[in-house]
């Protein structure tokens, strides 16, 4: 956290090789959000390029008393897949699991058995699916709280949201994907 | 003992996520665990949501692309400066300027110029023979055993010189000291003449005679010491 913050000083001061390791620190978890919330590679990889250079034009307006860097980061995360969301209402076609396209996992965090591993890859699909089906506002809770783990407060930070919202659209986000991927055949045997 | 309030399935539902992360109240809880014991689908829909929780926490992150992190530098820092033809070439030679290899590559001049005019090398007249290892190595080994002679003989000359020093300044103590004892009249005959006596024992005698060829020695490899002496 403080090494963000003395590293976001320095970008100010005009020190490239600060933003660029800002830029390492928080790729793999900015892009995994725009993954999870749009479901779409390329996307996901246009959306990550966005936030970042977003982030890079308003880093003077950033202030550590707000809250951490990565929450921040997040805040800019979240308006741009709205904004994206909006954008591309129109033109979404509803996504099917013939379409879902194969998520390449970080393994090397796991030694699982290749069964495991072909498991975990078809299920991390349905998932995917299962959450592209969600509302956005439901989608965004349950991807920020049970996927990149944040507490109730830097979740409430970052949406600008009651923490009483946030706990309701967490709960109503689990429940609605538990039915969609209960539809999907995917659940407990 | 008092009655547990009946929930319905919404409120049931709606403390679902409390429920999971133990975050009820005991009379809360109570009323949520009275519920799913008795109504079915709110059970089942505990176990789905349960296990969609291990599942969503058994997820591993994705792995972007690597390309992503140059693509985001080019479009803040701007595109990198693609370098081509002989500059594409020789663009190597730029690290040399990095002070760390500058003073790498002196030391190893330097260190190649000692060992080089440590050796008989003429840098006037250069041979190629003259820069093969072991002639190197022969000239080194040669110029290490003439330097440590010549620096042992100079410690030996040194120890003469003090040794000569402290015998004089002895001798200017004692001759004093005796004659104010002693009283005895002047000798003889001319200053400096002997007569004929042996004063000191033959091992004084050998030491005095062993000094005497030190100096002359000395004064033979050390003139200018010997001049500034003599002033």
């Amino acid at each position: 956290m403080e090494q963000d913050a003395q590293l976001v000083q320095q970008c100010l001061q005009g020190d490239g090789s600060a933003w660029e390791e800002l830029v390492r620190r928080h790729t793999r978890r900015i892009y995994n959000i725009c993954y999870r919330f749009t479901g779409n590679g390329a996307e996901a990889e246009d959306l990550s390029q966005d936030v970042f250079l977003r982030v890079y034009k308003t880093l003077g307006s950033y202030r550590s008393v707000y809250g951490g860097f990565a929450t921040w980061m997040t805040s800019v995360t979240r308006n741009l897949l709205i904004d994206h969301y909006r954008r591309t209402k129109r033109d979404r076609v509803t996504d099917s699991l013939d379409d879902a396209m194969p998520v390449v996992e970080n393994k090397a965090s796991s030694a699982r058995r290749p069964d495991e591993l072909a498991l975990l890859g078809e299920l991390s699909s349905q998932i995917q699916v299962a959450l592209t089906k969600l509302s956005p506002e439901l989608r965004e809770a349950v991807i920020l709280r049970d996927l990149q783990q944040l507490e109730y407060g830097e979740i409430q930070r970052t949406l600008s949201v009651p923490e009483g919202t946030v706990k309701s659209r967490i709960n109503r986000g689990r429940i609605e994907l538990a039915r969609i991927l209960q539809q999907m055949g995917v659940g407990p045997s | 003992m008092s009655s547990l309030p009946n929930w319905t399935h919404e409120e049931t539902e709606a403390r679902l996520t409390d429920y999971l992360e133990g975050l009820l109240q005991p009379e809360e809880q109570r009323a949520f665990d009275a519920h799913i014991s008795s109504c079915a689908q709110c059970g089942a829909l505990l176990g789905s949501v349960s296990h969609l929780l291990t599942d969503l926490h058994s997820l591993d992150e994705i792995e972007p692309p690597p390309r992503l992190i140059y693509a985001i530098l080019d479009k803040t820092l701007g595109p990198r400066e693609t370098v081509t033809g002989w500059r594409a070439a020789f663009g190597w030679l730029r690290t040399l300027a990095n002070p760390r290899v500058g003073y790498g590559f002196a030391s190893v001049v330097a260190t190649f110029l000692i060992v080089v005019s440590s050796s008989t090398f003429s840098w006037r007249k250069p041979r190629l023979a003259d820069l093969k290892p072991a002639t190197i190595y022969r000239h080194a080994d040669q110029q290490v055993h003439l330097v440590y002679a010549r620096g042992a003989k100079f410690v030996s000359d040194l120890r003469v010189v003090y040794e000569i020093q402290s015998r004089l300044s002895q001798d200017d103590q004692q001759i004093p000291a005796q004659d104010r004892s002693r009283r005895q009249p002047a000798p003889k005959g001319d200053p400096g003449s002997s007569d004929g006596t042996n004063p000191s024992s033959p091992k004084q005698q050998n030491r005095a005679n062993g000094i005497e060829r030190n100096l002359q020695m000395l004064a033979a490899d050390l003139p200018l010491f010997v001049e500034r002496r003599m002033r």
